[in-house]
């Protein structure tokens, strides 16, 4: 069998890794992942409808399972059955069902009331009653209820105005006010205000200097200067330069390579960097920087919500991102 | 829909406690972990010994998460929390379990002193959590809780010492963030509940103070760009309250960036910080001194592409802001023969450099 390259994206490979996700039961890391469980299925989900093979997962036990992830006491979903309600899985569980088109197995009522009720007097979201806070929940928060048509329930000007808060000098935005710019923050700080019609509170040109120099000479990405590469920042970084039309002031054709050299040619799956172990987070997040990339015969990704753009554009959502036309 | 999982250190440091469960971490999301091919014989002689492992963490799982559903509030539930927790710190419904637990049942029935020292314990326990994983979101939430959960001192409450439990548990806290930056400089959930802890400690400390600690951070590493960035923070604040003299606090900071830009001039850190110290004001005078001073440098390193972006940088701000006191076409021709450069010498980033330079023809 001629040894397979990592010249070129893997997209069987990588489909059948993530179908081979829920078979790992005799895996004791697949049991310490539980308070992971629903974000890994949207990570696995998402990646294999931009890989373009959206039915490699069961869609019946797949929704089956969200909705056994339900917390009826707080009105919301937990990462697993049992487990407490979080923003963070509860986002999760409502871009399943909106991407299986199943959002009338859901008590949207209840789950609008929970997400309203964690927003603090500054603008900025809770995670869940607990009280930590983090620009990360405020954009689960934005996101979810754009996607439930529940938008004008919102005080936007709250929560852009905390959002203009955290801006930095240098164009970005941290986790909270007076924290340290962080791509991953500035993704989310971006998105929500391109949900929110406010990117003019984005300092464009500013912003676009700092993420264009987060590429480094091997062409991967790092969060923050002096820092490392990582195939997650493909995402975090590209997605923030595709919503203020700015891909072009990064090298494609070297993260491109970076992102596919990730690969794992035998079992499939990308890597955080080059020979390191993989796994489903950093599967989607390469994928999708790929697709922004216009990597051939990949789907469409909606920078924005992360989610197929077909899916966004169905719903009337879709907002003035751009992305590198799709190659041949 | 995500979070930032990140173990730094990577999968060899996971810490005693989790060398019972193995040393390899978390499948959905791992960093720095070395990938190593195994036959499939050496798959199954590692699933046979993970079986036990397997059945040990579901049966604790399973007991923990119904006793939780039961409202078991006993110190018998609080205790399989904590082995739990030592084998995964990231299962968050456990450490919201066991909030639950203290407050419902252990502070219900504990004076304010036993509640003192319960959460004193928990403060040790987060802390050699943190030790082993110091980027677990979780576990510096669980922090936070248990200082703010700090009682007064009973029978005191119109004196001053009132305070005395809280402030002692805090001022410590301080010195616990002062050791996680001391083994990770960059590590940002130290640095966010530093900001945290200073801005809600009940004994103030001076800002000062703070500022004299990132001149420690910057002096051991130039590149370190938190300790700058809080920097700016507690300069803008400073400089605000009036607490420092501003102009002669800017000449400061000039003088210590000329050093760090000689030491290293291809380090983003320093071209960073530079460009918002210019941002904070000082007009013509200050972008041609700049602007001199950095020529020099790039006399001495014709390469230096932060040399050329700065340069570029501060004249187009010298064009924007004083047209009237400067001769615009030379400037403007200058930055165009720097853009060129730019985009040869720094290819990857070609198109900002081109739109830039087409910016000043249109």
């Amino acid at each position: 069998m001629a040894p397979s390259t990592t010249d070129v994206l893997l997209t069987d490979l990588h489909v059948s890794y993530v179908q081979k996700l829920g078979q790992n039961k005799d895996d004791l890391t697949y049991h310490l992942t539980s308070h992971l469980r629903l974000n890994a299925i949207y990570w696995g989900f998402t990646a294999v409808c931009i890989l373009g093979r959206p039915d490699a997962l069961d869609r019946d036990e797949m929704i089956a399972f969200v909705m056994s992830c339900w917390d009826e006491e707080a009105g919301a979903f937990g990462a697993h059955p049992d487990h407490d309600a979080h923003l963070l899985s509860t986002l999760s569980a409502i871009q399943i069902l909106v991407m299986q088109d199943a959002l009338d197995r859901l008590d949207v009522d209840r789950v609008v009331k929970f997400i309203l009720s964690l927003q603090q007097p500054s603008g900025v979201f809770a995670g869940d009653k607990w009280g930590e806070v983090d620009t990360r929940f405020l954009y689960c928060a934005v996101n979810a209820l754009s996607l439930l048509g529940r938008l004008d329930l919102l005080d936007k000007e709250k929560t852009v105005g905390y959002i203009e808060r955290c801006r930095n000098y240098d164009g970005g935005f941290g986790n909270s006010i007076g924290a340290e710019s962080h791509s991953a923050q500035v993704f989310v700080c971006v998105a929500a205000l391109a949900i929110l019609d406010r990117l003019d509170v984005v300092d464009v040109d500013t912003l676009a200097w700092w993420l264009s120099e987060r590429q480094l000479p091997n062409g991967g990405l790092n969060g923050r200067p002096e820092k490392l590469e990582d195939v997650c920042y493909s995402f975090w970084v590209l997605s923030a330069l595709s919503i203020i039309n700015k891909v072009p002031w990064i090298d494609a054709e070297k993260l491109s390579s970076f992102i596919l050299s990730a690969q794992d040619p035998e079992s499939g799956g990308i890597a955080d960097r080059p020979g390191d172990m993989v796994d489903v987070f950093h599967t989607l997040f390469g994928v999708a920087g790929l697709s922004i990339l216009g990597y051939p015969g990949l789907v469409d990704l909606d920078p924005v919500y992360c989610m197929p753009a077909n899916v966004i554009e169905t719903r009337g959502l879709r907002k003035n991102w751009q992305a590198l036309p799709r190659r041949q | 829909m995500f979070w930032l999982i990140d173990r730094g250190g990577g999968g060899a440091r996971l810490g005693a406690w989790r060398q019972r469960y193995g040393a390899r971490p978390l499948r959905s999301a791992m960093h720095n972990v070395k990938r190593t091919r195994q036959t499939p014989e050496e798959r199954e002689a590692r699933k046979r010994k993970e079986q036990t492992k397997i059945e040990e963490f579901t049966s604790l799982s399973q007991t923990v998460l119904s006793k939780k559903k039961d409202g078991d509030w006993s110190q018998d539930a609080f205790n399989l929390t904590t082995r739990l927790l030592q084998v995964n710190p990231e299962f968050y419904t456990i450490w919201n379990y066991r909030r639950e637990i203290l407050i419902n049942g252990t502070f219900a029935k504990s004076s304010p002193d036993e509640i003192k020292s319960v959460l004193t314990d928990e403060l040790a326990m987060a802390m050699s959590a943190l030790k082993a994983h110091p980027k677990v979101y979780w576990i510096w939430n669980h922090r936070r809780w248990c200082l703010e959960n700090v009682p007064n001192v009973p029978g005191q409450e119109s004196e001053p010492s009132h305070l005395g439990w809280k402030q002692s548990a805090w001022d410590r806290e301080l010195f616990v963030v002062e050791k996680m930056l001391d083994t990770d400089p960059r590590n940002f959930h130290a640095w966010n509940y530093r900001r945290y802890v200073l801005a809600r400690m009940p004994n103030a400390k001076p800002e000062s103070a703070e500022l004299a600690y990132t001149s420690r951070k910057i002096e051991t590493n130039f590149s370190n760009f938190s300790a700058w960035h809080q920097r700016s923070k507690i300069l803008t604040s400073l400089w605000a309250q009036g607490k420092l003299d501003e102009a002669k606090s800017r000449e400061e900071e000039f003088e210590l960036l000329r050093n760090a830009m000689y030491t290293d001039p291809n380090d983003q850190s320093v071209w960073m910080y530079h460009r918002w110290l210019v941002g904070t004001g000082g007009g013509k005078t200050i972008l041609e001194r700049e602007i001199t001073a950095i020529q020099e440098l790039l006399d001495e390193q014709p390469d230096s592409k932060w040399c050329m972006e700065s340069i570029v940088h501060y004249k187009r701000l010298l064009v924007k802001s004083c047209a009237d006191e400067v001769d615009v076409t030379s400037l403007l021709g200058e930055c165009k023969e720097l853009y060129k450069r730019l985009q040869e010498l720094d290819p990857a980033r070609r198109r900002r450099y081109q739109e830039l330079a087409e910016e000043i023809d249109s």
